[in-house]
C-alpha cells in the first residue's frame, strides 16, 4: 500500500499528521491550562479555607483578649485583641474577595461581617465598661453578653462555608479529571494516529529516497560506462563544449587527433583546433550559431594538430538544452579522415595492382603515393621518391599541369582516360628517358586536391612507331608486297609492325595491335619459339623456309581460330634482333588436306571390297565350274570313241575350256589372295621358302629336267607362303619358257647398299624383249601363244603385287634369246644383316 | 563286309560324283545320302521315314548345308554318346584355316578339300575308301541297323 503512495499523497499525508499533532498539542494546552485552573481553584478553595479559619482564630483571639483584660484589667491583653480584630478584617476582606463571584458564600461573608461587626461592637462596649464601670460590671456584662452565642454561629457560618468551598472543590476536580481524561485519550489517540500517518510517509518517502538513491546510483554507473565508452573511443574525438566553445571534457581520443593535452586545453575555446584562417573567418563561431540553431550540424573541415600539421576531420556537432530550453552547451564527435587505415590498404592493394605505374602527387608537385610498378619504371625505391618533386621523374609537362588543373573542374579532369593521355618524356634513376603517356584523375583527400597519375611506358609503341617511320621507306613496299600477313616481333614478344595482310587475316588495325603482346593473335607457340630462337643461331633461324614452317593456332580479333603455318627469320634492327612472321592462312589447305585422307580412306575401302569380291566370286565361280569341268571329263573318259570324230572333239574343246577356266580362277583366287589373306611380315628364311618352291615345283623340274641352283640366301622380312609363291612363279616361269635343252635356273641375293636385298632369278630362257618389260607385270599380260606356253598372264601379276606387298618392287633383265634375270628387293631382316 | 557310309551333300552333282567315284573304285559301300543337316540328323537318330535307316559306319559331311549347315550337324553328333563314336570326315570346297580349324575343335575326324580336277576327286574318295574301309579299325557296330 505504503509504495502506491504518491508525493501528493505523501505531502496530504504529511499535513494531516502535522494538523493532527496540532489539535493534539491544542488538547495539550488546554489541559495544561485546565490543569492551572484545578491548581488556582485548589489554592482559592485552601486560602478560603484559610482565611475562614484565620477569621475564626481572630475572633476567638477577640474574645480571649477581652476576657483577659476584663479579668485583670491590664492594658496588654488588649494588644492581641487589636491585632486580631486588624487580622479579622483583613481575612474577611480577603475571604469576601476570593467568594466573590459565589452568591452563596456572599451571603454567608455577609452574615460572618454582621455577626464580626456585632462582636467589635460588644467588645468595644466591654473594654469600656471595664475602663470605666471596672471589673464588675464588665464581668457582668460579659455574662450577660451574646458572646457565646455569636462566637457559635460565628463558627456555624464559618464551616457552613469551609463545606461549599470543599464541595465547590470537588466539583471542580471532578470536572478538571474529567477533562484531563478526555484530554489524555485524545492525547493518545492524536498521538498515535499522527505517528502512524508520519511512520506511514516516512516510509514512504523514505522508499522514495531509497529509490532516488537508486537511480542516482544507476546514473552514476552510465555516466561511468559512458565515461569509459567515451574514453574507449580512440578513433573518434569526442568533445563538450560549453556555450560558448569553451572546451569542458574530451576523450584520449582527442587527445590523439589533436596531439594536445587535456591540461592545454582545458576551459579553453574549440576554436584553437581551426587553422588561423578559419578562425579569422569567424568559421567556428559559425558552427556554433548553426548548432544552435538547428540542434544539430555535420562539419568537413581542416583543422591543425599541435605540432601544426594539418588533417580532415568530419564532425558532428550537437546542441545541448536543459529543460528549458535554455543552450547548456555542446556536444562534438569527429573523425579524423586521414587516418583510414582501412580504406587505404584497400586503396593501397588497388594501386598496386594497376598494371601502370601509379603515383599521387599532391598540389605541390610532391610524390606521396607510389606503386611498384612506378618503382621499376623509374628504377627508383619507393623511399626516394616519396615526398620528391615530381619534375624528378617527369622533368617537364606534370607539374605544370597539376596547376592547370586547378583551373579545370573536377568533371573535366575526371573525363581525362588513359587513351587520350598526355604523352611526356619521363626520366630514370639512371638519367635514361623514356616517353610515357599519363592519365591524371583528381583524388580528394584531407590534404587537399591530390591529383593520381597512371603512367604508361609507350617506349615500345613509340619505338614501333619510330622503326615503322624509318623503315617505311625501305620496307614498307616489300612489306606491304609480300602475300603472307607480315608480323615483326621483338625479343619482348612485342609486334613492331605488320603489313595489310596481316591487319586482314587477323581483323584488327594497324594500331590496334602495334605494341601488343604477339599472344594476342597466335597464343600459343610463337612467343615461346622467340626465346628458343635466342638459343639457336642466326644462321638456323635463316635457314627456316616457308615450307618447313610450324603450324600453330592464331586467333582472330572476334575470337574465331584458324590453322597457320608460321616462318621465322631474324631481323638485325638497331632495337636488336627482331624476329619477322611470314604467316600464311592455311586453313584451305588443312581443309584439303582433311579432304584428300578421306579419299584415300574412301579408295581404300574400296580397293578392299573390290579385293574381297574378286575373292569371293573367283571361289563361288570355282564351285560350278568345278561340275562342268567334273563332268566333261567323265564324259570325255567313259563316252570318248564310242560317239562320232565330232563329239570326241567337241567334248576336248569343252575339257580344255574348263581346265583353262578351272586355272584362270585359281589364278585370280591366288592374285586377290596377296591382298586379303596375305599375313604379317616376319622374319623369314628366303632359303626355306625357296626350298618349298622347288619341292612345289618338283613335277616340272623332273619333267623338264631342268638344274636349279642357288646362292645361300639371307633371311628377310616376308609372308613366307607369299615368298614360297613369289620363288615358285619365278622360276616356274624360268623352267616353262625354254626353247629345247636343259633349263638352268640360279637364284642369288645380294645387298643393295641398304638395308635391303637384291634377289636374282636367272635363266637361259627365251628372253624377253626390254618393249615388254613393264608389261609382263600386268594383269592377263601374255607374250606368246596358247598353243606355244600354256599360261593365265596372272602369275607375274602375282610376282609384283607380292613384292610390293613387301615394300620392294620387281623389275626385269633380258636380251631377247639370252635368258632373263628376274629381280627383287625386299628388306632384310632387322636382328642380322 | 558291306559299309554303311552316310554322304551329307546338298549338290547333287556332287552326290552323282561321289557316288560314280565310289563305284569306279570298286568298293564295297552303301552309301547313304541326306541332302541337308536336319535330314542327316534325321537318319542317325532313325526320325521320321528313316526309322530303318542303317547307322554308318562313317559320314563324309559338306559344311555348306542348308537348313542346318555341317558346322551344326558335326556338333550335334560329337555331343550324342551314342553317335560320336562314328567317324566324321569333312569334305568341303573350303579351304578357309578357320573351318579347318573350327571343324577339329569339333572334334571331325578328318578334314579333306574336294578337289577341283575329276582325277583328284577319284584319288580322294580311292583313298577315303582305303583308309576307312580297309585300313582303319572302325568302332563296333554296337547298335547298328
Amino acid at each position: 500500500m505504503i509504495r502506491f503512495l504518491t508525493k501528493r499523497t505523501v505531502q496530504f499525508a504529511f499535513g494531516a499528521a502535522i494538523a493532527i499533532l496540532l489539535i493534539v498539542a491544542g488538547f495539550a494546552y488546554r489541559s495544561i491550562v485546565i490543569s492551572g485552573e484545578n491548581g488556582r481553584w485548589v489554592q482559592h478553595t485552601h486560602e478560603v479555607l484559610e482565611n475562614l479559619q484565620d477569621m475564626q482564630f481572630a475572633l476567638e483571639t477577640v474574645s480571649s483578649s477581652i476576657r483577659g483584660y476584663v479579668l485583670t484589667g491590664e492594658e496588654t491583653y488588649l494588644d492581641p485583641y487589636r491585632a486580631a480584630r486588624v487580622s479579622l478584617e483583613q481575612h474577611t476582606a480577603a475571604v469576601g474577595e476570593l467568594t466573590s463571584d459565589n452568591p452563596a458564600q456572599r451571603e454567608n461573608m455577609l452574615a460572618l461581617e454582621r455577626l464580626a461587626a456585632g462582636r467589635m461592637g460588644r467588645a468595644d462596649e466591654i473594654i469600656d465598661l471595664r475602663r470605666n464601670q471596672g471589673p464588675s460590671a464588665a464581668s457582668e456584662a460579659l455574662r450577660v453578653g451574646p458572646g457565646l452565642r455569636v462566637g457559635v454561629e460565628y463558627r456555624a457560618v464559618i464551616g457552613r462555608m469551609q463545606d461549599e468551598e470543599r464541595r465547590l472543590l470537588a466539583l471542580r476536580l471532578a470536572d478538571a479529571q474529567r477533562s484531563t481524561s478526555q484530554i489524555k485519550i485524545t492525547l493518545i489517540l492524536g498521538t498515535f494516529v499522527g505517528l502512524l500517518i508520519t511512520v506511514a510517509a516516512g516510509l514512504s518517502v523514505q522508499r522514495d529516497n531509497s529509490r532516488r538513491e537508486t537511480a542516482e546510483g544507476a546514473l552514476q554507473e552510465s555516466e561511468r560506462k559512458y565515461r569509459m565508452l567515451v574514453d574507449g573511443v580512440k578513433d573518434y574525438a569526442i568533445l563538450m563544449l560549453g556555450p560558448q566553445g569553451e572546451i569542458r571534457s574530451w576523450n584520449p581520443g582527442a587527445e590523439r587527433m589533436t596531439g594536445c593535452t587535456w591540461e592545454e586545453v582545458a576551459g579553453q575555446n574549440f576554436s584553437r583546433f581551426f587553422s588561423a584562417d578559419d578562425v579569422n573567418l569567424g568559421r567556428p563561431g559559425e558552427i556554433l550559431r548553426k548548432t544552435a540553431e538547428s540542434g544539430q550540424y555535420e562539419e568537413q573541415g581542416m583543422r591543425v594538430r599541435k605540432d601544426g600539421t594539418r588533417y580532415q576531420i568530419r564532425t558532428t556537432f550537437t546542441a545541448s538544452r536543459d529543460p528549458a530550453g535554455n543552450l547548456r552547451g555542446f556536444s562534438v564527435i569527429s573523425r579524423d579522415l586521414t587516418e583510414n587505415k582501412e580504406s587505404e590498404t584497400k586503396y593501397r592493394g588497388l594501386l598496386e595492382a594497376a598494371p601502370d605505374a601509379m603515383v599521387v602527387v599532391n598540389q605541390g608537385g610532391e610524390i606521396v603515393l607510389l606503386n611498384v610498378q612506378a618503382e621499376k619504371q623509374f628504377g627508383y625505391r619507393r623511399d626516394e621518391l616519396l615526398g620528391q618533386k615530381v619534375t624528378n621523374i617527369i622533368p617537364i609537362g606534370f607539374a605544370e599541369r597539376l596547376i592547370a588543373d586547378d583551373l579545370r573542374s573536377t568533371e573535366d579532369a575526371s573525363a581525362q582516360q588513359i587513351g587520350t593521355g598526355i604523352e611526356l618524356i619521363a626520366e630514370r634513376k639512371d638519367g635514361s628517358e623514356f616517353p610515357i603517356e599519363i592519365m591524371l584523375s583528381p583524388l580528394q583527400s584531407p590534404e587537399g586536391t591530390l591529383v593520381t597519375a597512371a603512367i604508361r611506358d609507350i617506349s615500345v609503341r613509340k619505338a614501333a612507331e619510330t622503326h615503322l617511320s624509318q623503315m617505311e621507306g625501305r620496307y614498307r613496299g616489300l612489306l606491304e608486297a609480300a602475300p603472307d600477313a607480315m608480323v615483326v616481333v621483338n625479343q619482348g614478344g612485342e609486334i613492331v609492325l605488320l603489313n595489310v595482310q596481316a591487319e586482314k587475316q587477323f581483323g584488327y588495325r594497324r594500331d590496334e595491335l602495334l605494341g601488343q603482346k604477339v599472344t594476342n593473335i597466335i597464343p600459343i607457340g610463337f612467343a615461346e619459339r622467340l626465346i628458343a630462337d635466342d638459343l639457336r643461331s642466326t644462321e638456323d633461324a635463316s635457314a627456316q623456309q616457308i615450307g618447313t614452317g610450324i603450324e600453330l593456332i592464331a586467333e582472330r580479333k572476334d575470337g574465331s581460330e584458324f590453322p597457320i603455318e608460321i616462318m621465322l627469320s631474324p631481323l638485325q634492327s638497331p632495337e636488336g634482333t627482331l624476329v619477322t612472321a611470314a604467316i600464311r592462312d592455311i586453313s584451305v589447305r588443312k581443309a584439303a588436306a582433311v579432304v584428300l585422307l578421306q579419299k584415300v580412306d574412301e579408295l581404300n575401302r574400296s580397293n578392299e571390297e573390290l579385293g574381297q569380291f574378286a575373292y569371293i566370286a573367283s571361289h563361288d565361280l570355282q564351285e560350278p565350274l568345278r561340275m562342268v569341268a567334273s563332268y566333261t571329263q567323265l564324259l570325255s573318259r567313259r563316252y570318248k570313241g564310242k560317239l562320232d570324230a565330232d563329239a570326241d572333239e567337241f567334248i576336248a574343246f569343252a575339257v580344255d575350256g574348263a581346265s583353262r577356266m578351272q586355272r584362270l580362277i585359281q589364278d585370280l583366287l591366288a592374285y586377290s589372295r596377296v591382298g586379303t589373306k596375305g599375313r604379317e611380315l616376319l622374319e623369314t628364311s628366303s632359303e626355306d621358302a625357296l626350298q618349298q618352291a622347288l619341292t612345289n615345283l618338283r613335277g616340272a623340274i623332273e619333267e623338264s629336267s631342268a638344274v636349279v641352283t642357288h646362292d645361300p640366301l639371307p633371311p628377310v622380312m616376308a609372308d613366307d607362303m607369299q615368298l614360297t609363291q613369289l620363288f615358285q612363279n619365278l622360276v616356274g616361269n624360268a623352267i616353262k619358257y625354254q626353247k629345247s635343252g636343259v633349263p638352268r635356273v640360279h637364284i642369288s641375293a645380294a645387298r643393295n647398299g641398304g638395308k635391303q636385298w637384291d634377289f636374282a632369278v636367272k635363266d637361259n630362257g627365251l628372253g624377253i624383249d626390254p618393249q615388254y618389260f613393264e608389261r609382263i607385270f600386268g594383269m592377263f599380260q601374255r607374250l606368246h601363244k596358247r598353243d606355244e606356253f600354256a599360261g593365265t598372264g596372272i602369275g607375274l601379276a602375282i610376282c609384283k603385287k607380292i613384292v610390293e606387298r613387301h615394300g620392294g618392287h620387281i623389275w626385269v633383265e633380258s636380251k631377247q634369246g639370252q635368258g632373263s634375270t628376274f629381280r627383287f628387293a625386299l628388306a632384310g631382316s632387322q636382328a642380322k644383316s | 563286309m558291306t559299309l554303311e557310309v552316310l554322304l551329307v551333300e546338298d549338290s547333287p552333282g556332287d552326290v552323282r560324283l561321289t557316288r560314280e567315284a565310289f563305284r569306279d573304285a570298286k568298293t564295297n559301300i552303301n552309301l547313304h545320302v541326306a541332302t541337308d543337316g536336319v535330314a542327316a540328323m534325321a537318319f542317325l537318330r532313325h526320325e521320321g521315314d528313316h526309322s530303318q535307316a542303317p547307322r554308318p559306319d562313317f559320314i563324309l559331311l559338306d559344311l555348306n548345308l542348308p537348313k542346318m549347315d555341317g558346322r551344326e550337324v558335326l556338333a550335334h553328333i560329337k555331343e550324342d554318346d551314342d553317335l560320336k563314336t562314328i567317324p566324321t570326315i569333312i569334305l568341303t570346297t573350303s579351304e578357309a584355316e578357320v573351318d579347318i580349324l573350327k571343324s577339329y575343335q569339333l572334334q571331325a575326324n578328318c578334314y579333306i578339300n574336294k578337289p577341283v580336277q575329276l582325277e583328284a576327286f577319284e584319288a580322294i574318295v580311292k583313298s577315303v575308301n582305303y583308309f576307312w574301309a580297309t585300313t582303319a579299325k572302325l568302332p563296333p557296330r554296337a547298335n547298328g541297323g
